[in-house]
């Protein structure tokens, strides 16, 4: 299992090499000079552009710009940006924001998903199972940007249960709302899994035999339906970590909140591919890792699962 | 915690048969239509002795066991009459918490398909060390020592060290194996066993059969054997029920039914083999189709296949005569096909 997971990581070399030359790249062809309108009413003076193109070494070739700019990534050091604030600071500011929202996200797709369908898949066709059905019809049709705007309005400005916008700080409690807000989507795909497979699994052949066994029904489903269910429940939910972050960017917008979606925006507006590369890479690499973890800890549910 | 099993030195004549099964109906309704996939079964097995039941897939043999069992999908499943008595206690009658009690402790039973049947995430000691966890509260490392001798019992070999493997790393007769043993973990005093040698290879069902024979032996238990191996009726069961279409269509003594058959369904299935002693043959060489659950032929349901048939066939579905002793035929012309065999 170790050297499978070694595997996986080396694997992830090329897979970040790529992604971030692309998004370099994609960067770099933005049409517009990001030193240009720096300087206020005027033009700026020919010279600061100059010598700025130079410190960036926005005047060398895209692949000796790059392979400059990684090497010093890979030794940790992420340079200043455009306005000479210390990348590094930046992240370090906004991603513990950003990581509290995902786990909040993930917390309620879990809690809330998960639990909705079970019950939906134990009564089916029940009262709560259509309520079920219909309610993460509306979460899966809706855009979530309209979710986040309705839950600003409706429980920010309207009942005043929120405030509207979250501040610096970003506490838990602030997070709440907008972290339920990003999780929507995840929640009703999850509940509709966990209640097929449920379904499925209560006529798995196993569980005949549990039955047979004499094993109360609490048992029957706690213990062996519930074992067999939660394998494509975890998968599903590993593998939405690394969205989530990346999905954290639309909310952030709208709630105003400090993490990295809103600095990867904000520097994107400025042409500043400073910020841009670090997050997207570090974006990619929870990515990859969540995917790990998932393929691993998928071994431990299942025995049947070997690495070779 | 122990069930009500009737005493062995009690007196024969006081006391009623292990398991009786009487007129047992079982319908399933689906939206293609209700089939009526039990019909006015009856039987009974006492401890020590074997019932084999046979008959063409479909016939309704797995949803009778699972109707012993309290194991039926329902719904769609419906026991729609009838009664099935354990130790003189009515099953069907008794709470759901009562019932539960009776499967493992009072009533076993083992499948076809030990891989699918066994859960593929818990270890098998595990699995087999519930039982004694579940209905005898053992702690768990006594649970776990009783799964280790159990799985010896059944002869799994180096029992201790494999009591942590999963089920998809054993063979398919060591699974098999290891049903057994959950299945017998509480000394129950019957044991179903649907077709359990089927999906095996022939060397393997022969052992298999061979430690069912042994059990029973051993542990006194009622057996009912759910085979299509005419062979392996013939050297292990007391009885057999031959079903067809939902019925019991010859109910009677092995060495009977197989020198003399009252039925011509079973006559077909005894000609349809060339040597009765061949190991692994199959009941699927009679003419015809096996009648639909959901339009069952007017008469008896077995018109449409029978050499015998005659007009009354057609009309009057045939009732259960009693051909002798112990002994019955569901064919109004049984007297003739007894006699066709009368110089055997
Ligand atoms: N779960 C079920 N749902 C609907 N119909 C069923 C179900 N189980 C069994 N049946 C019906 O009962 C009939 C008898 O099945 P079964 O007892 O399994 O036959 P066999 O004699 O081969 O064991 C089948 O042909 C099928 O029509
Ligand atoms: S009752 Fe008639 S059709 Fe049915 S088995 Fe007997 S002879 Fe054949
Ligand atoms: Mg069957």
């Amino acid at each position: 299992m170790g050297r499978y997971a070694l595997r996986r990581l080396l694997q992830a070399v090329p897979v970040v090499v790529g992604t971030t030359l692309l998004i370099y790249w994609m960067m770099w062809a933005l049409p517009g000079d990001p030193f240009a309108g720096r300087c206020g009413e005027r033009a700026c003076p020919q010279d600061y552009i100059e010598a700025m193109n130079a410190q960036f070494m926005l005047d060398q070739p895209l692949l000796v710009q790059y392979s400059a700019y990684m090497a010093n990534l890979v030794q940790f050091d992420f340079g200043v940006t455009y306005n000479m604030v210390p990348v590094s600071t930046l992240i370090a500011q906004a991603l513990p924001v950003t990581l509290r929202l995902a786990l909040i996200a993930l917390a309620v797709e879990a809690v809330v998903g998960i639990v909705a369908g079970v019950i939906a898949g134990l009564r089916r066709n029940g009262y709560f199972d259509t309520l079920v059905f219909v309610s993460t019809l509306v979460a899966l049709s809706v855009p979530i940007f309209v979710i986040a705007r309705f839950a600003q309005w409706g429980l920010g400005v309207n009942l005043g249960w929120i405030s509207p916008t979250v501040s610096n700080e970003a506490t838990w409690a602030e997070l709440l709302v907008p972290g339920a807000v990003i999780a929507t989507t995840t929640t009703a795909v999850l509940a509709r899994l966990a209640r097929t497979t449920i379904a499925e699994n209560l006529r798995a052949d196993y569980v005949r035999t549990a039955i047979a066994k004499g094993l109360p029904r609490s048992r029957v489903i706690g213990v062996h339906v519930l074992r067999n269910s939660l394998i494509p429940l975890i998968t599903l939910l590993g593998l939405d970590l690394g969205s989530l972050m990346v999905g954290a960017v639309v909310t952030e917008g709208i709630f105003n909140i400090n993490g990295l979606g809103g600095l990867v925006y904000n520097h994107i507006l400025r042409l500043d591919s400073t910020v841009v590369v670090p997050v997207a890479t570090l974006f990619v690499l929870i990515y990859i890792f969540a995917n790990l973890v998932v393929d691993l800890f998928y071994g431990v549910l299942d025995p049947r699962i070997r690495y070779e | 915690m122990a069930l009500n099993l009737p005493d062995e030195n009690e007196r024969p004549e006081d006391r009623s048969p292990l398991l009786e099964v009487e007129d047992l109906h079982v319908e399933f309704r689906t939206r293609a239509g209700t089939a009526e996939a039990v019909n006015g079964v009856s039987f009974t097995v006492d401890r020590g002795e074997t019932l084999a039941v046979m008959g063409e897939s479909g016939s309704g043999k797995s949803v009778t066991a699972q109707a012993v069992m309290g194991i039926l999908d329902m719904p769609p499943g419906a026991i729609t009459g009838g009664s099935i008595r354990f130790c003189g206690r009515d099953l069907l009658g008794m709470s759901a918490e009562e019932r539960r009690r009776v499967r493992g402790e009072g009533v076993s039973i083992i499948f076809q398909d030990a891989l699918s049947a066994l859960n593929p995430l818990f270890p098998v000691g595990w699995q087999i060390a519930e039982m004694f966890r579940v209905h005898r509260g053992a702690s768990r490392s006594e649970a776990n020592k009783r799964a280790v001798e159990l799985m010896d019992r059944v002869h799994i070999p180096d029992a201790r060290r494999r009591a942590g493997d999963y089920p998809h790393q054993f063979s398919g007769g060591m699974r098999q194996r290891i049903m057994i043993a959950m299945a017998i973990a509480l000394d129950p005093g019957v044991l179903i066993a649907d077709e359990p040698t089927t999906a095996l290879d022939v060397t393997v069902q022969a052992q298999i059969m061979e430690l069912l024979a042994e059990l029973q032996e051993e542990l006194g238990m009622a057996l009912i054997l759910i085979t299509h191996d005419l062979g392996v009726v013939a050297d292990v069961a007391d009885r057999v029920a031959v079903m067809y279409g939902g019925r019991v269509v010859e109910y009677a003594d092995v060495f009977d039914a197989y020198r003399r058959p009252a039925h011509p369904y079973t006559k077909g299935l005894l000609e349809s083999i060339p040597r009765l002693d061949q190991v692994g043959s199959d009941l699927q060489a009679i003419g015809g189709t096996p009648p639909s659950l959901m339009d069952m032929p007017l008469g008896c349901a077995f018109h449409p296949r029978c050499h015998y048939r005659r007009e009354t066939c057609v009309t009057t579905p045939p009732p259960m005569y009693t051909v002798g002793p112990e002994r019955a035929s569901a064919c109004h012309f049984y007297q003739e096909v007894l006699d066709d065999h009368g110089d055997r």
